[in-house]
């Protein structure tokens, strides 16, 4: 078999995926750093998810894809690989890095991008920004250092193997649709939709939660310097009055009633 | 560094449906606040078929030096076209830092000129400052509950631009110096513009509402937006909205949607409810009259932009308020 039609038999997706705290982890800061409890609860970030789901539905659509999911971070971020592999996934591979500081956003696209490159998948999906630092940089970094065709925060897509096209529509500002169509391989960034990503299956999940997922240390792969350095984090300033209301839930519900009434809004 | 980058700022021209955006006025803000830490002239740069009168009407608005980047053929947004024709300029230019809106836009095409340039990278940036002869961003993190400073580690800057984080820029005195046009050809792209589908039609009542009541995911489930409805009918002039995760969930339809991919809104009273409050929905309704947010978790960073703040479970304090108004009707 050539390898042109090899590549066709066997269309290779990958899926980039983030894992971050719950977005209720209550946040503590001392001398600029975040201070975490060690038993917080960890998510997919909710995009990666979309983009997990359009990527098992283009699996769903031609059986012979086949999905890998990719996630980079310490040790703990392998439960989102195997949630991956719970909903359809076929295999995961894990970027080892450190936690603290958390690389940038350019740094884990550099590391997807040696991952990636030679493993020459037809399309790469990635969430439109993590839920939790809302960059919006990995997917169209990775891009450009792939030097692959892209299109961010895509709602809608058409994967046409046979012409090695993939059409979509991305979202703008306002909701506004924007179509354009690209030669694969190509890089699409996903915006959540009404496409919910699906439940794990019980016989996946059990599957997974054996399976010894590939694992490379980020150092290996030749991180590149940051360009970028967090020097500390804060609270916010509160723009407006912020007036808390106190007492049980009856007097606040009387309080706001008063304001409002007050205010001449009620 | 052979080439030291002793170029402008370049602050390339926002637009919308082919309309110079007025978000372009706050990057001029930002670009000025730039440049009184590292310096540099500030270049306005706009592109496309009509970028003449684009770079035109920011030069008049702001007093600023403009550059017409005229691409025949190139009529709407392409972000592969705005980095293969950025990228070389820049680099001629010697630009110090490039700015985009942030927006689905700039979020596109900016990223990727940043890996061509090797440049610093920050998104969503709400504040410059000059901490001790640094140059310090501040953008949003961790679920916009916390403020990020970052100091980049070396020139070029690429950054987006929070939209309603700086002024909008004022002309000065003098009269700004004549837009240079440049005609470029439109680069070769892999990415293809099709025709564009129609975009969805928001909600007429919503742009006109006195009263907004806003449910988010922390609402729990579709069935307590029935407490939000019974809420609503308490005031005059109030229509039903939800932001983006609650129209992903079909609990609403898009049209009700608010925040940057949504509708974006500017009632007298805003009530948000179960609404964690990260930018994406915030851009669409911070200019509220008076906002009142409900939601269980108290760093939630809706209360950051709240008049009034309630940590409840909304589907025991909307009832208790139901109850209050109630009995001011009997």
């Amino acid at each position: 078999m050539s390898d042109a039609a090899e590549k066709k038999s066997t269309p290779r997706l990958a899926i980039c995926l983030k894992q971050v705290r719950s977005s209720e982890t209550p946040l503590q800061l001392r001398e600029g750093r975040a201070i975490w409890s060690g038993n917080d609860l960890f998510n997919m970030s909710n995009a990666d998810e979309f983009a997990l789901e359009e990527a098992l539905c283009l699996k769903d659509a031609e059986p012979g894809v086949e999905v890998t999911a990719i996630s980079l971070g310490p040790m703990r971020t392998q439960d989102v690989l195997r949630r991956a592999l719970g909903m359809g996934a076929d295999r995961a591979v894990h970027l080892l890095s450190g936690d603290e500081p958390p690389p940038r956003p350019g740094q884990v696209a550099a590391a997807l991008a040696a991952l990636a490159g030679p493993l020459a998948f037809d399309l790469i999906l990635t969430g439109v920004m993590s839920e939790d630092a809302m960059h919006g940089l990995v997917g169209p970094m990775l891009a450009e250092m792939l030097d692959l065709p892209c299109a961010t925060a895509v709602v809608a897509l058409d994967l046409d193997l046979d012409a090695r096209l993939v059409r979509v529509e991305r979202e703008m500002e306002g909701g506004r649709r924007q179509a354009l169509e690209l030669p694969l391989p190509a890089l699409l960034t996903i915006q959540s939709s009404r496409r919910a990503p699906r439940y794990p299956t019980l016989s996946n999940l059990l599957r997974a939660k054996k399976a010894v997922l590939p694992c490379m240390d980020v150092a290996d792969l030749g991180m590149p310097p940051a360009r970028e350095q967090t020097l500390a984090l804060r609270l916010p300033v509160r723009q407006r009055a912020g007036l808390l209301l106190e007492g049980s839930t009856l007097e606040k519900a009387v309080r706001l009633h008063a304001i409002l009434t007050e205010k001449a809004l009620l | 560094m052979p080439h030291p980058l002793d170029g402008p700022l370049v602050v390339v021209v926002a637009q919308s449906q082919g309309r110079l955006a007025p978000v372009t006025l706050e990057l001029i803000s930002c670009a000025r606040a730039l440049a009184d830490v590292m310096g540099g002239d500030i270049h306005l740069v706009a592109l496309g078929q009509n970028a003449q009168a684009l770079a035109g009407e920011a030069a008049d608005l702001s007093g600023g030096t403009a550059t017409a980047l005229v691409v025949p053929g190139l009529d709407r947004f392409h972000g592969e076209a705005y980095r293969r024709i950025l990228a070389p300029l820049l680099g001629r230019w010697r630009a110090r830092a490039v700015l985009a809106a942030h927006s689905s836009r700039g979020l596109d095409w900016l990223p990727g000129l940043a890996v061509r340039l090797g440049a610093a990278c920050v998104t969503g940036v709400e504040g410059v400052r000059q901490v001790e002869g640094r140059l310090v961003l501040t953008r949003a993190a961790i679920f916009g509950k916390a403020l990020e400073d970052i100091a980049p580690l070396g020139l070029p800057l690429a950054i987006t631009v929070q939209p309603g984080a700086f002024p909008v820029a004022q002309a000065g005195e003098t009269p700004p110096p004549p837009v240079r046009v440049v005609t470029v050809e439109h680069p070769a792209c892999g990415a293809r513009l099709l025709e564009s589908p129609p975009g969805p039609v928001h909600d007429q009542a919503l742009g006109q509402a006195q009263v907004v009541v806003a449910a988010g995911r922390g609402i729990g489930k579709p069935e307590n937006l029935e407490l939000l409805r019974r809420l609503a009918a308490c005031f005059s002039g109030a229509t039903l909205a939800g932001s983006r995760p609650v129209c992903d969930m079909g609990w609403l339809g898009y049209q009700s949607q608010v925040g940057l991919t949504g509708a974006t809104v500017t009632p007298k009273l805003y009530l948000a409810c179960g609404i964690s409050g990260a930018r994406q929905h915030t851009m669409g309704m911070a200019g509220a009259g008076f906002i009142v947010a409900i939601n269980t978790d108290p760093q939630a960073a809706i209360f950051n932009l709240a008049d009034v703040a309630v940590i409840e479970d909304l589907t025991r304090f909307i009832p208790a308020f139901l109850d209050c108004c109630h009995m001011g009707d009997s």
